[in-house]
């Protein structure tokens, strides 16, 4: 079967759905069908341009290609008559951020008509695929509550499960992925300079623009800890990212409500590595369990400067929770054999 | 820089239209500029086109420092710098029109939507800072039809170094997808015609199983099994290579092709004398009779006669080669060349 993975792509930007997309068609492949990735050009700004791009998805034509797996908003609104969704992202500002407030839609009739336009394409692209699945239970809500679709969740299997063995338990807390303002490294580091001095912290990822890694260097400045902060911010090979992780104490991954398990908490549970998230956190929530796989915290630096303690302290704890992990992990059952078949159902 | 390389493509078909943007890439790369490669779909029936224009009409590349667009309709994306390196129309609409290809009606309507794709083709190519196209007949076409000038850029094989000459066997090879218009059985024909011993290699997959058969039908009938072999696969980089290396000289010989195709290029680098024929179109741009190889009548008997004198007169054929090897260099057909240009 000809398989086509449709994607969105802002340009000269790479990132996990680029690189779940890459092992996805990796993976078809190796159940023995031709796979390929359309990549869609996408600019969410300004947003008085996204109904174009929306009608440009619209107006592809495929042909050669016996079934489509989509995405992303817009890529999923691409005409095919054998479409599953694998749901990463809405046009999130259209639904759960504009209700926060967190939009870059305009205020007032201009931005509720456009509201209108992604729901009613949205629920037309979804009404006219063969199978709905999401990346996690909170995408599968919001769908539901927002589109009045259901949908099956179906996570995102590791990548590269081979290079997270796990290791001793180490002196420091790991901090990996991209650096950004959602991401919240700074609460990592506000937490830190109320914790004790032999609390440590290696944050490392890619920075989404120079002015983010720029913060956070000067943050480790202002607050005094660069004999305790260890900052990484290239572009990290893959291997050198697992060796951090392998020989942390434990994981901190702090994202403002993320939607899926999260790449970070994932690799690090299968390492059994103890994790720590903060409760507004979203989907980490299904991995960290408060006492049992780690720690969640509020997210604010007096509540996660104890948790930060913690882990540092006590080694056995940091293992215990950190095979507690680990067990949770591989109870899901989330491998890409099974993830392929059922996509293609 | 940040360059964006867009092209249409059909999900699932490699070839040379593939080529000459995944080539281009690497060594962009290898330059150190920052690439994003853009394929997008496109069917080209007369229904479907012009929403699917309005689709490239749509896209934004802002954050690209310059774009270099080339199957079509990828010309028609908008962008402050815009480079083109044309590979080619949507033919039916322009020199295929009085054509078995065209497959719909010469009617009112498609005469119309042929104006109006000309006009907004027109709009789209004089956007452009500037344009390159594959060979002399693209730039003509371009001419003709749009009444726009562009230079010609002749697009390099990856990696020419790898290719080079052990020597001259008694064989001469084609190695092309085995398709009609390439003309396979023209050249196992003409052997049948040689009163040398020379020999000939076709090798290459096909888009289906009939024309490969009739080859082999055909060889089997002339009773040339002993001195033609085909193989019908797609041959490894490295078996190519090897055959460039070992053979005696090299054919290609579509039917009034655009470009002067890889096939020959790559013969080229290897130092090898060329056989085509006077109609296969750009393939004329690079080879001169009797230079660096020979241009024949598309007849068996007059290919015959040009396979016979490769045999026979290894000397001659020998200097031909290097002469391909120096015709690459007249005509710019390098990399160095090429990034100069587009980045120019």
């Amino acid at each position: 079967m000809k398989v086509l993975i449709v994607n969105n792509m802002a340009p000269f930007v790479w990132g996990g759905a680029e690189e779940l997309a890459v092992h996805l068609q990796k993976n078809v492949i190796a159940a023995g069908h031709e796979a390929e990735v359309l990549r869609i050009p996408f600019q969410w700004e300004p947003a008085s341009r996204i109904p174009s791009q929306m009608l440009m998805v619209r107006a592809f034509e495929l042909w050669n290609v016996d079934h489509v797996i989509a995405l992303k908003f817009p890529a999923y609104l691409i005409r095919h008559p054998k479409k599953t969704l694998w749901l990463l992202h809405q046009y999130r500002q259209a639904y759960d951020l504009f209700d926060v407030g967190q939009t870059n839609l305009p205020a007032g009739p201009a931005g509720e008509e456009l509201r209108t336009l992604i729901r009613n394409a949205d629920n037309e692209s979804f009404a006219e695929s063969r199978r709905i699945f999401t990346n996690s239970e909170v995408t599968r809500q919001r769908l539901q509550r927002y589109n009045g679709f259901d949908a099956e969740v179906l996570l995102p299997p590791i990548n590269d499960a081979e290079l997270f063995g796990g290791g001793p338990v180490g002196d420091y807390i790991f901090a990996g992925g991209r650096i950004n303002d959602m991401k919240r490294q700074y609460l990592l580091l506000d937490a830190l300079s109320l914790a004790p001095p032999h609390v440590k912290l290696l944050i490392a990822g890619p920075p989404d623009s120079p002015a983010d890694g720029e913060r956070l260097r000067a943050a480790v400045e202002r607050l005094g800890l660069s004999d305790r902060v260890r900052l990484d911010t290239r572009f990290l090979p893959r291997a050198t990212y697992a060796e951090y992780l392998n020989g942390a104490a434990a994981v901190a991954y702090l994202p403002f409500d993320e939607d899926s398990l999260g790449y970070v908490t994932m690799e690090a549970a299968l390492a059994g590595k103890a994790l720590i998230t903060t409760t507004d956190s979203g989907g980490i929530l299904s991995l960290v369990k408060h006492g049992e796989t780690g720690w969640v915290a509020a997210p604010d630096a007096e509540a996660l400067a104890p948790v930060l303690a913690e882990a540092c302290s006590n080694a056995q704890r940091a293992a215990s929770r950190g095979a507690a992990a680990r067990a949770l992990w591989l109870s899901l059952n989330i491998d890409w054999p099974h993830t392929v078949e059922k996509l293609l159902r | 820089m940040k360059i964006a390389l867009c092209s249409s493509f059909v999900p699932f078909l490699y070839g040379g239209a593939r080529n000459i943007v995944e080539w281009l890439q690497t060594m962009l790369e290898k330059e150190g500029h920052q690439v994003e490669r853009i394929y997008l779909p496109e069917i080209d029936g007369p229904d479907l086109l012009f929403q699917q224009m309005a689709a490239f009409r749509w896209i934004d590349l802002s954050a690209a420092d310059r774009v270099i667009c080339f199957r079509p309709q990828s010309h028609l994306i908008r962008h402050p710098h815009k480079i083109l390196w044309f590979i080619h129309h949507v033919r039916v609409f322009y020199d295929l029109w009085d054509s078995p290809y065209r497959g719909f009606e010469d009617d009112v309507r498609h005469r119309g939507l042929r104006d109006a794709l000309h006009q907004a083709d027109t709009v789209a190519l004089r956007e452009a800072r500037h344009i390159f196209t594959n060979s002399q007949v693209v730039s003509d076409r371009l001419q003709q039809f749009n009444g726009i000038g562009s230079e010609v850029l002749y697009p390099p094989v990856f990696d020419a170094e790898r290719f080079h000459s052990r020597g001259l066997s008694d064989e001469i090879v084609y190695v092309c997808r085995l398709e009609h218009h390439k003309r396979q059985h023209l050249l196992v024909e003409a052997m049948a015609h040689t009163r040398t011993p020379v020999r000939l290699r076709l090798c290459g997959s096909s888009s289906g199983a009939g024309y490969p058969d009739e080859l082999s039908q055909q060889i089997t009938r002339l009773g040339l099994q002993d001195r033609v072999i085909l193989e019908n696969r797609w041959i490894t980089e490295e078996e190519k290579v090897a055959y460039l290396a070992d053979c005696l000289a090299a054919a290609y010989l579509p039917l009034d092709e655009d470009s002067y195709g890889y096939p020959s290029v790559e013969a080229s680098h290897a130092r090898k004398a060329l056989l085509t024929t006077s109609d296969s179109g750009g393939v004329l741009e690079l080879v001169r009779d009797g230079d660096n190889g020979f241009v024949a009548e598309p007849t068996p008997v007059a290919l015959a006669q040009a396979m016979d004198k490769l045999y026979a007169d290894r000397g001659r054929t020998a200097a031909m080669g290097e002469r391909a090897l120096a015709r690459l260099d007249e005509l710019n057909i390098s990399w160095s060349h090429v990034l100069k240009r587009l980045l120019a």
